[in-house]
């Protein structure tokens, strides 16, 4: 057990580093610009007596490096200052938002990963069917499409030709859980509908090279059924590579929920930092990259442990 | 029951009953699953439902003539070699050749298919369809069907251009790294893993807020451009000089004239916004495309016949070039299809947040924000350029799929 | 020995195709096999002749991507062509079982050896599930594993390969079926290992008087297992007999080419009396990047124009020492010497002159050779790059280097490597190494990898080119034949360690350091009574691991006293 707390940690701390590696280059990318924040926020016609009392304000009379640890030393207590374009403190604009896009990937993922499993192993045993090609090429044709064409077409059909949801998800703090459910029901389902393509796909392939083992012959020849030749066999030792395509599918969620925020005007983290990037409000880009990056990697990290927690071989050392 | 509902049934249980007599288990399982899911669809959805089937179905029908005619086509056209690959391919890559050879037509001859200007305003705004526009009119009154052929122009441009340089410094880092090993092989690959550990469209968006305003210049653009070309040349440099100073001296001399002409080049085709945009792909995607390189390419270093040649005193460039390329080119080309798949995707949705390619260019990614409206009064126009958008991905990544499966040799 | 009882297993015509270049081709050509209860049937060829195919097709089951397309398999009475997938499948395990090449790739990883076991009793409902179990421990104590009342409860990678491999067999005896088909199942193991797995199965065999299918490309292990041999070529059977006649007295000229194959023999030659070594070893340590020490302080001289035969089981650092002196692996402590000078331990800071002097040949001539390159460009590229020769003198050159070994300039000249067959490959490779016109060549295994006929004419190439150029071997391999017929000097490893060195004549004469000792009687040989004749010599627990545990540190032979 000893390697395996050894091989976790190893990988924890790595995460950290690339953590601390990604918040550098989140907060020098800025430094970038010509002039520095207070030029972009007053612009060209202003005077030098504005912009050294807005750059005193903001701390930008000290050194770069001395910036970066004050602005780490408050990501990690969640405090990312404050808008340049409203003034607003950063964290309480996008705090809630954040927990709202959560609140849709999760929605999207309980849905997504259970059915994209299920079906990634039935397609897995009926290979080369003509239910496999069909899958095959309607799983294509899902990942090639662009999240905003999916929701376009599920408003159409779901919201304006058939009206059973509503087009725009907008919430209300009042709202029922199942009001709730009912209104991010599009956005959740045109997730689901990209990723469980994914997943689907690539569950599908694990297990088919697994099918090559001489293991799977073996067991073959001993007389198992096909159903129990997959399930006892080859998804034991598919476990790390489907945690993999798990994790990678809920990062994937999380990049691809900004589309799907603008389609369906949901209040989440995504569309603050599309605002954001269009009104160049720098604080609030920097924290909405931060945050975006950290969830990717803890879930990078979490499917790694994962495969390593499930590895016979690192589970039973000899 | 109308005459149209009765016709369907007629036709799915006959063609189901015909498939059982003759054998056909695969066409048979298909139709009739078919028949039921139709039975429930047409309780729940009503004949509207089974309209969609059935346009759906004839749709499919259509593209499959239309693929079967194009293999055809391509194999009476193609050298023996060529059509024996060719008759392989199964009709979704037959259907995906079909589609990019429409878009690289369309994109190509814009100027002389399109019946009007990119920016031409010639009605009032969202008019619709009539004899003059084949799909109406824009926010702006601009023909919707003259900006979709120059969107394929644009977009698809601008993609491979981004794709191009995203391959050519990833490839170059991934070959290199999987020849020389060491600590080269081991800086790449962390620096890959760190810019892969921000997702790709959130990156995309952090670089474009700094380098999208006032930094979208000629000369910004320029120095980026050059610094891009210098940096994916100083690997080719390293491959081809090795130890020698000399090498070295002249390379690099070359490598600064070669990539300040490319960079004037790229400038006077595209705008330094676009330029701006094709970076950030680039630098987004090569470490994706590293690190597929660097697998492919690590399978080929192990062979024998590597160690032979290193044995003999070869030098990089020519392992690379007369040993691993050869026999990754397969793989390799199967990944370019992908990689252009994500940059084309990830610049439609720039351009779909308003953060890619700048009005009033014709752009795909753009038309759809621009008519997002008219969804909401059940009008299918932002729809129309989407759907190009997938159409093309799908068609690139049949095309894909059929050559993955050709180069692993699976018969899975 | 034959046992005329009962018919078992009837084949008749049986042809079988695989799916290849988008056609269906035959594979297997039409064989008949006739099996009684209780007899053990050995099949034998080469690779390519179909044993493995016509193994599964015992139990009616056929790859991914070949299919039984003609001809009947009758099992106890029962058509299996004919039998639908359940029927087929209640056979398997049950009354027909199963045992792999590879032990360490055929047990899956995520379960429990026992569980493994006890599978099929359960899924026939045999046994109960502790009842199953402790049927498991006897059959493992009857095939003499250590710790049979534990070692089910390990999982496949904490067991050796030898033991699985017996584990496996004890698997395959689960249901107490009628057949059992051995597919090679000690071909992956080393010799010393070797004996104790083919003690073990041919004990159980006999026990439960169970039949057997026993397919291997090793004459002299069938010859101790089988009581019949079936000769297969190329999907044809050549012929059929009892083993002693078969060995005694052979009929079809094919057969009596694999007999003969033994006898080649080159002339041993002597060190020159006084001389500087062409290659030197000097007190080598090696280890890869963050590993244990792979060689510990190896020596050994290399004469021109000799061979020193290098030998040893798998891990004992053959392979690494040909690295260290090629400069593929820089030693940790200790040098390579050529004529004397040192040679620069890492081959990039060697000369072109330097590295041209010393070749190397591969074992799987399959990745020595680069697939998407002419046969031409593979030879020409060392002699255009070390002498500098174009065009028509590179041409000329090329087929001169056909001429030398033996294959037809105008024919193979554009050809690329996959379309030769592996003997062609393996020449194509002695030729690469020859272009550089070296004084040393290493050769790895070269021979392991092909069917008996084909390595010795590769080995009478190599021994005509030495004569003719004068050039030096160091020949790497495990199979003590080849040491007999090629070297000239031999160099015993074990464990990174030389233990014994010296000329052929003596090493081959006892007495023995006790590994060479152990090493030497484990070769199986011709001799039908060979496994019992050891092991009644040896004794049961006295072959194998257990014996080269038991090598005595204090024995003036491994102390050094005598070396």
């Amino acid at each position: 057990m000893g390697d395996i707390l050894g091989l976790v940690a190893k990988r924890l701390g790595l995460g950290l580093i690339i953590l601390l590696v990604i918040s550098v280059i989140i907060f020098f990318m800025v430094e970038l610009l010509p002039g520095d924040i207070a030029q972009a926020v007053l612009g060209q016609g202003a005077t030098p007596e504005n912009l050294a009392a807005l750059r005193k304000e903001m701390g930008l009379d000290q050194p770069a490096v001395v910036r970066y640890l004050g602005w780490l030393k408050g990501a990690v207590v969640f405090d990312f200052g404050n808008s340049i374009v409203t003034g607003a403190s950063v964290s309480e604009t996008i705090g809630e938002r954040f927990a709202n896009t959560l609140f849709l990937a999760t929605y999207a993922a309980v849905i997504a990963v259970p059915v994209s499993i299920v079906l990634g192993v039935l397609v897995a045993l009926l290979r080369n069917s003509i239910f496999d090609r069909v899958a095959n090429v309607a799983t294509l044709t899902s990942i090639s499409s662009p999240e905003f064409f999916l929701g376009y077409i599920l408003i159409l059909y779901f919201a304006v030709n058939w009206g059973m949801f509503p087009a725009i998800a907008s919430l209300r703090a009042d709202m029922s859980f199942v009001d709730l459910l009912h209104r991010t029901f599009l956005p959740a389902l045109t997730l689901v509908l990209v990723v469980t393509a994914h997943m689907m796909r690539m569950t599908r392939a694990a297990i088919i090279n697994l099918l090559a083992s001489p293991y799977i012959e073996m067991a073959r020849l001993k007389g198992t059924p096909p159903w129990k030749v997959i399930v006892r066999h080859a998804l034991p030792n598919a476990w790390a590579p489907i945690i993999n395509v798990v994790a990678l599918n809920l990062a994937y969620l999380i990049t691809g929920v900004v589309l799907v925020e603008v389609v369906f005007v949901y209040p989440g983290i995504g569309q603050a930092l599309v605002d954001a990037v269009s009104k160049r409000d720098f604080p609030v880009v920097q924290a909405c990259c931060l945050i975006f990056a950290a969830t990717f990697i803890l879930l990078n990290l979490a499917a790694d442990v994962g495969a390593i927690l499930t590895n016979p071989r690192l589970r039973h050392p000899k | 029951m109308s005459v149209f509902v009765i016709l369907y049934y007629t036709l799915l249980l006959g063609a189901s009953c015909l498939a059982a007599y003759f054998n056909k288990r695969a066409a048979f399982l298909l139709l009739f699953s078919l028949t039921l899911v139709s039975f429930v669809l047409g309780i729940i959805g009503g004949v509207a439902a089974l309209r969609i089937v059935a346009i759906a179905a004839g749709l499919l029908a259509l593209s499959a003539m239309v693929a079967y005619a194009f293999r055809e086509f391509l194999i009476v056209i193609a050298s023996q070699n060529m059509a024996k690959e060719l008759r392989t391919a199964p009709l979704t890559a037959a259907f995906g050749m079909f589609v990019i050879f429409t878009v690289a037509i369309a994109g190509i001859f814009a100027p002389f298919i399109a019946p009007f200007g990119e920016a031409q305003v010639i009605s009032s705004a969202f008019a619709p369809a009539d004899e003059n526009m084949l799909l109406g009119a824009d926010q702006l009154g601009r023909d919707m069907f003259s900006r979709l052929v120059y969107g394929a122009r644009n977009t698809v441009a601008l993609a491979l251009m981004g794709t191009v340089l995203a391959f050519t410094l990833g490839a170059l880092a991934g070959l290199l790294a999987a020849t020389s090993g060491g600590w080269f092989d081991q800086v790449i690959a962390r620096t890959s893993d760190v810019i892969m550990s921000i997702p790709s469209l959130i990156f995309a968006l952090l670089m474009l807020s700094i380098f999208g305003g006032e930094l979208a210049n000629d000369t910004t653009s320029f120095y980026l451009l050059t610094g891009f070309a210098i940096l994916t040349g100083l690997l080719v440099v390293s491959a081809v000089s090795e130890r020698s100073v000399i090498g070295w001296l002249i390379g690099i001399t070359v490598l600064v004239g070669v990539a300040v002409v490319f960079a004037g080049a790229m400038l006077i085709i595209f705008n330094p916004s676009e330029i701006i945009l094709v970076l950030v792909v680039a630098v987004i995607y090569s470490p994706r495309v590293f690190r597929l390189t660097r697998a492919v390419a690590g399978n080929v270093v192990v062979m024998d016949y590597i160690e032979a040649a290193k044995l003999r005193g070869e030098r990089t460039w020519y392992l690379i070039r007369r040993e691993i390329l050869p026999n990754s080119t397969a793989p390799l080309v199967a990944e370019f299809g992908l990689e252009f798949c994500f940059v084309f995707l990830l610049i439609a949705g720039l351009s779909f947040l308003g953060l890619g390619i700048q009005p009033p260019t014709a752009d795909w990614g753009s038309m759809v924000r621009e008519n997002a409206t008219l969804i909401s009064f059940g009008d299918i126009t932002p729809l129309i350029p989407a759907a190009a958008i997938a159409l093309l991905t799908v068609a690139v990544n049949f095309v894909v799929d059929w050559m993955l499966y050709r180069s692993s040799g699976l018969k899975v | 020995m034959t046992k005329k009882k009962e018919v078992l297993l009837k084949i008749r015509d049986l042809k079988i195709q695989g799916y290849s270049d988008e056609t269906w081709i035959d594979i297997i050509k039409g064989v008949d096999l006739t099996l009684h209860r209780g007899e053990v049937m050995g099949l034998i060829g080469e690779s390519g002749a179909g044993k493995s195919t016509i193994g599964a097709a015992c139990m009616g089951y056929a790859r991914d991507g070949t299919r039984i397309s003609e001809g009947s398999i009758e099992f106890d009475g029962m058509e299996l062509t004919t039998a639908s997938e359940s029927e087929r499948r209640a056979l398997r395990g049950s009354r027909i079982a199963y045992v792999a090449q590879s032990a360490a790739a055929s047990f899956n990883p995520a379960h429990k050896i026992i569980d493994q076991h006890t599978e099929a009793p359960l899924q026939y409902r045999l046994k109960k599930r502790l009842e199953a179990q402790e049927d498991a421990m006897d059959l493992y104590e009857r095939l003499r594993l250590p710790n049979p009342q534990e070692i089910g409860f390990r999982y496949p990678h904490q067991v050796s390969g030898g033991q699985l491999q017996r584990a496996m067999t004890a698997m395959a005896m689960a249901c107490r079926p009628d057949l059992i088909i051995f597919d090679e199942p000690t071909t992956a193991l080393d010799v010393t290992t070797q004996i104790e797995v083919l003690a073990a199965i041919r004990d159980i065999v006999e026990q439960f008087n169970t039949a057997a299918i026993y397919i291997t490309h090793d004459l002299a292990v069938v010859a101790q297992m089988a009581d019949t041999i079936k000769v297969l070529l190329k999907g044809e059977e050549v012929e059929e007999a009892s083993t002693k006649e078969m060995l005694d007295n052979p009929k079809e000229d094919y057969t009596k080419s694999l007999w003969a194959v033994r006898s080649f023999e080159s002339p041993q030659r002597y060190r020159p009396k006084d001389g500087v070594p062409l290659i030197s070893v000097r007190n080598v340590d090696a280890a890869y990047t963050g590993g244990e020490k792979v060689l510990d302080d190896v020596s050994f001289d290399i004469y021109e124009g000799m061979t020193v035969a290098v030998v040893g089981e798998s891990g004992s650092g053959k392979s690494t020492t040909a690295r260290v002196i090629t400069g593929l692996l820089p030693p940790m402590k200790g040098e390579v010497l050529f004529k004397g000078k040192p040679f620069p331990a890492s081959y990039r800071d060697r000369t072109k002159d330097q590295l041209r002097q010393c070749q190397m040949i591969y074992q799987m001539a399959d990745t020595a050779l680069n697939p998407k390159v002419r046969i031409s460009e593979i030879i020409g590229r060392p002699a255009a790059f070390y002498s500098g020769l174009k065009g028509v003198a590179l041409k000329n050159r090329v087929d001169e280097l056909l001429d030398l070994i033996e294959l037809e300039p105008s024919q193979y000249y554009n050809r690329y490597p996959p379309e030769l067959s592996g003997g062609q490959k393996q020449r194509i490779g002695i030729a690469r190494a020859l272009a550089a016109e070296p004084t040393f060549i290493v050769c790895d295994e070269v021979t392991s990898a092909l069917d008996q006929l084909v390595a010795e004419g590769i080995l009478r190439l190599l021994d005509r080119l030495q004569n003719e150029m004068n050039l030096a071997y160091m020949f790497i391999t495990h199979d003590l034949a080849t040491v007999r017929s090629i070297a000239d000097e031999v160099v015993v490893m074990q464990h990174g360690k030389v233990v014994e060195q010296g000329p052929k004549d003596e090493m081959f004469k006892p007495p023995h350091h006790p590994y060479t000792d152990l090493l030497l009687s484990s070769v199986p040989e011709m001799d039908p009574n060979w496994l019992t004749t050891l092991l009644e010599e040896r004794g049961v627990d006295n072959v194998g691991d257990a014996a080269s545990a038991r090598i005595d540190p204090n024995d003036p032979k491994v102390t050094g006293a005598n070396a």
